[in-house]
Parts: structure tokens; sequence; C-alpha cells
């Protein structure tokens, strides 16, 4: 505390003013008893001073808070502590191997008894019987057992679309990897002009991941140009094959961090000058290997070429092809005698068949369906193509045309001789390989047919998908050639249409789902019921019944 | 000998049959016209299924015993004709 007094004089008496300056503001008693007054100045005599006591005033500080203060100790429960080592003393080292025994064959065992040929005697009427009962019986013929719950609607569980394209470009194509995970959707438009400058993409969407959004594919490919045509490898899940709008087929393998463009044909002589309709992958029946594959583009240059990965440089290369041409044409179809032999013809769809890798089908624009020959060796006249490797004609046989461009042609992965085709004119026919003229016609009057697939588990079921926006789906065992399912697939559009549906695809792995592609960019994939998934034992019965009838007409 | 394999022959050509086996009382195959890895497989699984079926037989009616066995699924029928030595197995497809 300060105090500043004003006078110098020892004061020993009670103080009864105070003028002065208080400088520490803490809490404070201020003012002084003085009890005694002595003067030092001389002769002076100080009668003024009274005493008086004041009372003591306190007042709080208004800025400063009180801070209160407490001390408190702890401490933890005693922490038992233990230490132990060990060490061991004896070493063991084991060493092992497989032995490859592929090619060895221990299972049989030596027969020495002699009683073999007397067991087979007296077994071997019963066998027959029972065996020749078995042929004849029709004891289990409607006779079906449902082992899973499954389902028994078709639903579709999933919407796909890329938001980024907003709706301006059409499915063109779709497929499902080799393990039936992933599914990959080509986009791009059909109503070109002229020149295509638009930028689309490959875009592939994996079905089995938990955070699987919608609309954001898992990812992503741009292409310069609008795609036509996707497949994905048979065996290894990271390849997928493309074909665009400008001719261009292109590979991409999607193992890779950065660039997934393995390898193209580019723009040359060798490759296409007008759109890949269709890339399909074949097993080259020429390899010893067993896993190699041929890629095998299809466009409406009227060229089919057979391309080989390079296995070091991995790049494609053109190995063999094959040019369709006015001459092939059956002369209905010829527009005018006058017409050029030797122009081509475009081809809009390929499929080879399943047993024999080496015969496939073409469709054709105008609407003829060839057989062909992977080994045939039909000389075409020169015309205006430049090419490397000399274009054969393919054609072995020709089928009755249909009437418009033909878009797509499958054959069965279960008959060997039964293919189907769907064309612009409006009508599905079922051929048989060996027969011209088509073994059955539908006609769902439901406008253009895309396309049209057969399922990978039922031999008599088969889909196809139209132009009013629905996938329809037909039963062969069925009396009626009416589909037994009808499903809406495309989107709705402004005037209460729905979409048309391009493309359909079965899943080869997983039998009960099938995905469809629409015009507006979204892909729907239904889950059909069981009775549709599970092959009835009649299917294939009732299929060759169908297809080989071996008539004279 | 020739006898046994005529037997074999006419078995395999009836109508609808893929595959006959022989089968000796351990389980190993003796005569097959499947391949290997199939052979082993059936001669495995069919051997253990019938001997569980002749003890099942067996148990309900001591004075019983099985004659034959015959497995029906979607795709074949399984035939099997037990034996105290052998077991004679023979895979028929009823549609062909």
């Amino acid at each position: 505390m300060h105090c500043q007094f004003l006078s110098k004089a020892q004061i020993s008496s009670k103080l009864l003013s105070f003028q002065g300056r208080i400088q520490d503001s803490k809490v404070f008693v201020f003012g002084i008893e003085i009890t005694e007054i002595t003067n030092n100045i001389p002769n002076v005599n100080n009668k003024m001073f009274a005493d008086i006591t004041l009372e003591s005033v306190t007042f709080k500080s208004n800025w400063k808070k009180e801070r209160s203060l407490a001390s408190s100790g702890c401490q933890t429960s005693e922490l038992v502590v233990e230490e132990v080592a060990c060490q061991s003393v004896k070493y063991k080292s084991v060493k092992t191997q497989t032995e490859d025994d592929s090619d060895k064959f221990s299972g049989f065992a030596d027969d020495n008894s002699g009683h073999l040929f007397e067991f087979l005697r007296r077994v071997e009427p019963a066998m027959h019987k029972q065996l020749e009962m078995n042929v004849k019986s029709h004891a289990f013929d409607d006779y079906e057992v449902t082992w899973d719950e499954g389902s028994s609607t078709m639903s579709s569980i999933h919407k796909l679309t890329n938001a980024a394209h907003d709706g301006q470009f059409q499915i063109t194509g779709l497929s499902w990897n080799s393990t039936g995970a992933v599914i990959a959707a080509s986009y791009g438009r059909f109503d070109h002009e002229d020149w295509c400058t638009h930028k689309t993409s490959l875009c592939t969407w994996n079905l089995e991941r938990r955070n699987l959004d919608e609309n954001k594919p898992d990812t992503v490919l741009e292409v310069s140009s609008c795609l036509m045509c996707t497949a994905f490898h048979p065996s290894n899940p990271a390849l997928i094959a493309g074909g665009t709008y400008n001719g261009v087929v292109i590979v991409w393998d999607l193992s890779r961090e950065d660039d997934m463009v393995l390898t193209s044909s580019g723009i040359g002589d060798d490759s296409h000058r007008e759109p890949v309709s269709k890339v399909i992958w074949v097993p080259d029946t020429s390899s010893v290997k067993k896993n190699k594959y041929l890629l095998v583009s299809v466009s409406s240059d009227g060229k089919m070429l057979v391309w080989k990965m390079d296995r070091k440089t991995k790049q494609i290369e053109l190995h063999d092809g094959f040019v369709l041409m006015n001459m092939n044409l059956p002369t209905q179809l010829r527009k005018s005698r006058t017409m050029r032999g030797d122009k081509e013809v475009g081809v809009t769809c390929i499929s080879y068949n399943n047993e024999n890798k080496d015969s496939f089908i073409i469709g054709s624009e105008p609407g003829a369906v060839f057989k062909c020959s992977m080994s045939a060796n039909g000389e075409q006249p020169a015309g205006n193509i430049i090419s490397s490797i000399q274009l054969k004609s393919p054609v072995t046989f020709t089928y009755a045309h249909h009437y418009g461009p033909v878009y797509s042609a499958e054959f069965s992965p279960f008959h060997r001789n039964a293919f189907l085709t769907s064309s612009m004119d409006q009508t599905l026919r079922l051929y048989s390989m060996l027969q011209k003229q088509p073994i059955m016609t539908l006609e769902p009057g439901e406008g253009v047919i895309y396309s049209t697939k057969w399922s990978f588990s039922r031999p008599a079921l088969f889909a196809a998908t139209t132009d009013t926006g629905l996938l329809l789906l037909y039963d062969l065992t069925q009396n009626q050639p009416v589909p037994v399912y009808k499903l809406e697939a495309g989107g709705l559009m402004g005037n209460n249409a729905r979409a048309p549906v391009l493309t359909c695809q079965f899943n080869q792995h997983q039998n009960n789902l099938i995905a469809t592609g629409d015009a507006m960019g979204c892909i729907q994939v239904f889950r059909i019921s069981d009775s549709l998934k599970t092959p009835l034992s009649r299917d294939l019965e009732i299929l060759g019944d169908l297809v080989d009838i071996t008539t004279e007409s | 000998m020739a006898e046994v394999e005529e037997t074999f022959k006419r078995i395999q050509a009836h109508k609808g049959v893929i595959g006959v086996i022989v089968v000796n009382s351990e389980g190993i195959p003796i005569r097959s016209t499947l391949d290997n890895s199939t052979t082993v497989q059936y001669a495995g699984l069919i051997s253990q299924l019938a001997a569980k079926a002749r003890s099942t037989v067996r148990d309900i009616d001591p004075g019983n015993d099985l004659t034959f066995l015959r497995i029906r699924s979607k795709k074949h029928e399984i035939m099997v004709a037990p034996d105290k030595e052998y077991l004679l197995i023979c895979i028929q497809s009823p549609h062909d």
C-alpha cells in the first residue's frame, strides 16, 4: 500500500481527513488511526486535530474474478508387474513339397480274383431291365422338385445410370464380365448424320459391392467418339473390348492404374472405315494353348476382321479378314440388276456356334442371314478395299432373309443347330443351321426387335427387347407362341411412351439375372423367377424336337 | 478278359448311358468308361451311399437286404447294383 502524505509532520492523533492518492486497488482497509501527533516544528500549537474513528469500507473489484484454490492428491492402486523370460532349446526343421500328380493316376485297383465276370453276369440282366424301364418311363415327366426358396416374382433390382451423361446417350452394348459380377455398358447414339463428334464413355458397375452407387459407375473410360458395342473377355475379367463409330476397335485393361487403353486398331487401311457393329471374343482353335482368344469385329463396311493379340507387345494385329459383298446377297435382295457386285454390304451382327467354333452366322443390313466359316476361302472381287490381308468371302450358305436389317443373331448355348435372329421387320425367327427356311417366326407386335438372346441356364428360354420398351421372355416348352413374361424395361419418356430397349444380356454365372439397356441411357438389372431360371428336364428335348425337324419341304 | 469287356460294352451301348463303373468292396474303382477324376469321385461317394442304404434296409428289417439302388436327379439317373465283393454303377440320362 502506498500513501502520500502531504505534510511531513509526525502526527500522533486520529486522522480526520485524508487527501491523497490510493494506488493499490486491492481490497484493503484504509483509514489510519493515528494515536499521537508529535510536533517537531517548534512553537506550533496544533489544537485543531481531533480523534475520530471511521468505519472501514470494503469494495470488490469489478473486473477481476475471485479465484478459488483447492488442493488434493491421488494415487493409483498398486500395479503388479511380472517378468518372465523363456528360450527354446531344441530346433526342428521340416520341409514339404507337393508332387504334381495330375498325370499319374493311382486310383484303379487290379482285380485278380476272377470273380468279376461272374458278378457282371449276375447283375447285368437286372441293370438292363432298369435301363430299359427308365427310357420308356413317363413316371417323372411332370415331376419337379424345388430345393431353393428362391423368388417367384420378377423384379427390377438395379437401375444404373451415368448421371454425367445426362440422358444424352443411348446404351449401345452391354456385357457381363467373366465372373458375372461386373456389368459394362457402352454409350453412343444410333442417329448420326455425318461425323461423330460426341465424347462418350464405357462405364462399368460392380454389382457385388456394398456401396454401389446406381448413378455413378465404378469405372468410366473416356472415348472420343460414340461406342457402338462392347464385349468382356471370356476368361480374363480385366480385359474388355469395344468398337467405336469411327471404326476403331479398342481393348482396355481394367487392372491398370493409369491409362487403361491396352491396344487399339487405329484408323488405317487395315481397320474399319464405318461404325463397328459388334465385337466378339472367339476361342482360338488353331492355338495349342487352351486359353487363347481372338477378337472378331464386324462393321457396316462389310468387313469381318479377326484380330490376334500379340503376347509380348499386347497389341492387336490383323490376323485374318472377310468381307461381305453384294454378290453374296440372294437375288431377291439385290435392288437392281445393274447393282455392282463388288460393293460391300454392311454386317450388323455375328454369332459363333457353341460346339464348332469354326462356323458362325452373320446378319446383314439388307436382311440376309448367312452361314459362314472361318476357314472359308471364297474369292471376292477386289473392289475398293485396300487391305494388307486378302479379304475373303466367308459365306457357305444363305438362309431365308428378313425384310430389314438383322439387328441380332445368336446361337443357342445348348443346341448345336439352333439360332435366333431379330430384325427391323418386327419379327423374331428361330432357324436350324441345316435348313434354309426358319423353323418358327414370332411376331410379338411390339415394334422393331432390337436384340434377342438365349438364356444360359434354360435351353428353351430366350429374351427379346422391343421398340415399345418391353423385355419379352419366351418359353419354348409352352404351346403358344406368346411371351410368358413382358417386363417394362424402358424408361418413361415425356409422351408417356417407353424408351426403346436396345440391348439385353443374360448373366452367365448368376443365371437369374438379366440386364437391359434403353435409349435413354438407363440400365435395368432384373431378377427372374426361379421357374424361369432352373431348366426343366425336358427343355433340351423339346428344343431338339423343334429344331431337328428333318422335313422335305 | 474279353467277356468282361463285352458285358461293359453292352451296358454302355444302352440308350442314354453316360458311363459304367465297377468298384471293389473297398470303394476303389476297377473298371470304368469315364475319365479318371469323375470315376474316382463317383466310386468314393456312391460306395459310401450304397453302404448306408444297405445298413438302413437291414436296420429296419434284419432279414431284408439291399438289391438295387437308384438315385434320380434333374439331369441323370444313377443305378447301383450291389454285391458282396463289387458294386456296379451305371449313369444314365433318361431324356436324350
